[in-house]
Order: C-alpha cells, then sequence, then structure tokens
C-alpha cells in the first residue's frame, strides 16, 4: 500500500498541504494578484500614458512612436516606449536595440534602455533571432499583454508611450481594458484616403471605449527638394497629381520645394470632421528609413533637425493636452 | 449613442442605483442586470423565447447578492458574482437602456464577435 495515492490521516497527523493542483491554482491566483497590484501601482508611477494606432499599416507609426518618446526625452522627462506590436516588432531596431534579450530580475521584467534614455520593452526582446514569427492566438497575445503591463518594472516615468500593430482589434482593446488612467490614443495617418478611411475607424473605435483622442498626426506629408541655381532663377518642378510646384533661388542661390507625394491635408481634414485636434504634419523623409535600419533615429542623428522640429511642434501640442487634464472623471462605487 | 456619465453607482440588497451626470437616477435589479448579460454564452440565449424564459429562471433562482464591480477601461462595468456568469463585460450604454427600460440589445439578436 505503500505506493497508493489515498492517504488517511491519523490521529495526531499534521493536517495534509494542498494538492499539487490546488497548490498551482493558489499560485495563479497569487500572480494574478500581485500583477493587479503592480497595474495599480503602475497608474499612479506614470504620469502620462498615450497609445498610438494607426488603422492602416505603412503609416510610419512605430516611427512617429519612437519619435514622440525621443522628443519627449529630449526635454529631459523619463519616458517609456512599449512595443505592443507582438507579430512584427521593429522599435528596438530604430532603438539601437537589436539583438537584446529580456532581463528579468525576481519575476520583473527590466527595460532596456535606448537612446536619450528611454526605457524599452518589447515583443523582440523575446524572439530567438529576427527571422522568428510570433504564431499565436487571440489568448496567448492577451496574456503576454498583461504580463507586458503587469510584470515590467518601469520606475517612474513622466510618460509612457505604447505603440500598436495597425487595427483596433485585441492588443488595443486589451491595453484599454487593463491599463488604467490613459490619457488618449495618437491617431496616425498618411494623407491618401486609404489610409484616411482607416483612420475615421481607429477615431470611432477610441471614442466608443471612452478613451480620448489626443489628435491625428499627418506622416509622410509632403516631401521637400532641395538645390541650388543661381539667384533669382525661377524653377519648375513636375508634381504628383499633373501638378506644378514653382520655387525661386534665394540671393544665395538656395531654392526648395514642397512635394505632396501622398496628397496633403487629409489628416487635417479628417480630424476637423471627428472633432478631434490635429496635432500636425510630420515630412516625408528618407533620412527616417536610413535611420531606422541604422539604429539611430533621426531625432537623435540630427537633434536640431527639421524632423526634430516637427516632432517638437507635435509633442508640444500632446503635453499642453494631457497635462491640462482628462475629460473622463471618476466613479464612485458604494 | 450619446449619454451622460456614469458618476455614482450605489449598490442595495436588490438593485443598484446609479446617478448620471446629467442628473438622471435609475434603479437597475441585479436579476435584470444579469438577465441582460452580454457575454457569448448568455446573450445567444436571449434570441429564443424557450432559452430567454430559462435564462430568466436561472438567474432569479441565484441567491441575492451584491455584486463586486469593477470598471473595465473607460467604457464598461463588469460585475462579479459568487454564483453564475461574471464574463459579462457591460457597456455604459447598456446599463443606461436597462436604466430606461429599454432592450439593451436594441432589439438586435446577438451574432458572436459583433458589439
Amino acid at each position: 500500500m505503500a505506493d497508493s495515492p489515498v492517504r488517511v490521516n491519523q490521529p495526531g497527523d499534521a493536517p495534509a498541504g494542498p494538492s499539487p493542483e490546488e497548490q498551482k491554482k493558489m499560485e495563479a491566483a497569487y500572480t494574478q494578484m500581485k500583477r493587479k497590484m503592480a497595474i495599480s501601482e503602475m497608474g499612479r508611477a506614470i504620469k502620462h500614458k498615450i497609445m498610438v494606432l494607426s488603422g492602416k499599416g505603412g503609416v510610419g507609426k512605430s516611427t512617429v512612436a519612437t519619435g514622440l518618446a525621443l522628443s519627449l526625452a529630449q526635454q529631459g522627462l523619463k519616458v517609456g516606449l512599449l512595443d505592443i506590436d507582438i507579430t512584427g516588432p521593429n522599435v528596438p531596431k530604430m532603438m539601437g536595440l537589436s539583438g537584446r534579450r529580456l532581463n528579468v530580475e525576481s519575476g520583473r521584467i527590466h527595460p532596456a534602455q535606448g537612446h536619450l534614455g528611454v526605457k524599452v520593452i518589447s515583443m523582440a526582446f523575446l524572439l530567438e533571432d529576427e527571422d522568428t514569427p510570433v504564431v499565436w492566438r487571440g489568448p496567448i497575445k492577451l496574456g503576454a499583454i498583461q504580463q507586458f503591463i503587469g510584470d515590467v518594472d518601469w520606475g517612474e516615468l513622466d510618460y509612457l508611450i505604447i505603440d500598436f500593430p495597425p487595427g483596433t482589434s485585441d492588443e488595443p482593446l486589451t491595453v484599454t481594458q487593463n491599463l488604467p488612467d490613459i490619457d488618449g490614443m495618437v491617431i496616425v495617418t498618411t494623407p491618401q484616403d486609404v489610409a484616411l478611411l482607416d483612420s475615421r475607424k481607429s477615431i470611432t473605435f477610441a471614442n466608443s471605449l471612452k478613451v480620448d483622442v489626443i489628435g491625428v498626426i499627418e506622416n509622410m506629408s509632403g516631401y521637400t527638394v532641395r538645390g541650388k541655381a543661381p539667384s533669382g532663377t525661377e524653377i519648375e518642378l513636375a508634381a504628383p497629381g499633373g501638378k506644378t510646384v514653382r520655387v525661386t533661388a534665394d540671393e544665395e542661390g538656395h531654392w526648395s520645394g514642397t512635394l505632396d507625394i501622398f496628397k496633403s491635408g487629409g489628416g487635417e481634414k479628417t480630424a476637423e470632421e471627428f472633432s478631434v485636434p490635429f496635432l500636425g504634419k510630420l515630412p516625408f523623409d528618407p533620412g527616417f528609413v536610413r535611420g531606422g535600419d541604422d539604429g539611430v533615429h533621426r531625432i537623435v542623428s540630427e537633434p536640431d533637425g527639421p524632423a526634430a522640429l516637427a516632432f517638437a511642434e507635435v509633442v508640444a501640442q500632446i503635453q499642453s493636452k494631457v497635462e491640462s487634464g482628462s475629460t473622463f472623471g471618476g466613479l464612485e462605487i458604494i | 449613442m450619446d449619454i451622460p456619465e456614469l458618476k455614482r453607482l450605489e449598490r442595495r440588497d436588490v438593485d443598484m442605483h446609479l446617478t448620471w451626470s446629467d442628473g438622471t437616477e435609475h434603479l437597475i435589479t441585479y436579476d435584470d442586470l444579469r438577465f441582460a448579460c452580454p457575454c457569448a454564452n448568455c446573450a445567444p440565449q436571449r434570441n429564443d423565447d424557450n432559452s430567454s424564459k430559462a435564462l430568466r429562471r436561472a438567474v432569479e433562482s441565484f441567491p441575492k447578492e451584491k455584486p463586486t464591480v469593477r470598471p473595465v477601461g473607460n467604457y464598461a462595468l463588469s460585475f462579479v458574482w459568487t454564483r453564475g456568469c461574471s464574463s459579462g463585460i457591460h457597456r455604459f450604454e447598456r446599463i443606461w437602456r436597462l436604466g430606461e427600460k429599454q432592450d439593451p440589445d436594441n432589439g438586435k439578436a446577438y451574432v458572436h464577435g459583433a458589439w
């Protein structure tokens, strides 16, 4: 009978402990409780939390999210960047953190430090190599996001920027349900109609979740061509859509003209249509592509360049909006 | 649907008293709230008369208790009961309709994945 799973307590025996299954359940409940406490603490320790979304892919959302984080960090603020794009995480590459692995100590995840001291957490830190795909169904993604929210030791932050995959599905929904006191969403779009159509969906999505739309950013808005010619020379540039842009070389012979490659002004129109703020236009800049590939964002390589200035203007608008307070009031439950 | 903001929720023995930002007050019984559960298990049961009556009987058979109320983001509340279904995420619009004695489903049959 020594191997029998049945054990009969004799008088004087110590009470039987929990079974392995009960032990597992208790541990899971304890982990969940700890996570909830950490999330609630996170609400206090992080002053502002901003979600960066777009309806359509390829509008430069990660570049914008990274740019916002770096621009805020340029002001000396403490900034975190959470890359929640589980299947296509590319923030680490832009922050010069390729190949980093997740740093876990005493059950807490510690963010990596990127340019200008921005703290970064990304799914990419979990992947064996850059070519490994993440093939997960919704519930597994949900668990990973909850861990990224509850188990990361961000410390005190002024701003947490959260970069999402395109669309309005599991990821932003899970974050809005789990992360307390979100200041709002920034919607990134490009000026063409397809992107604008999807941006409208993002705004409606934010409205339905009662999350403030901080505003719309129009990315890749106009490409500026520059050159030199004898002073006073009039130059005609053939622009998209059969248009002509006329420019004149200045006294030193410099000239520049902006071509609206993907049209222009659509972001502003969409913002107006939905009565949400328009935060500004970011120029199409091939330097972003090179900077992203080299792991040095344009804001880091040219801190006083046109891109950095454009980001600074957008960031100033975001700060004035979020620091004036959220529109969502408290609910008293008794 | 534009509705006022929910400012106060008082859990009483068999119902809850709600106060909205425009001063509107509602009383919603826990039975009505549980019957209107929007989860994927409960909601389809309201599509059919027989299963709807069975759902009503089931929620009325549960002991009367005050639920634990948890905000879900800024847009909804969840109610946790010791017995029965606690899965539903009740959007404020649904709670408002319940308070106004309107059909929270707005006359629409439940379709999986649509909300």
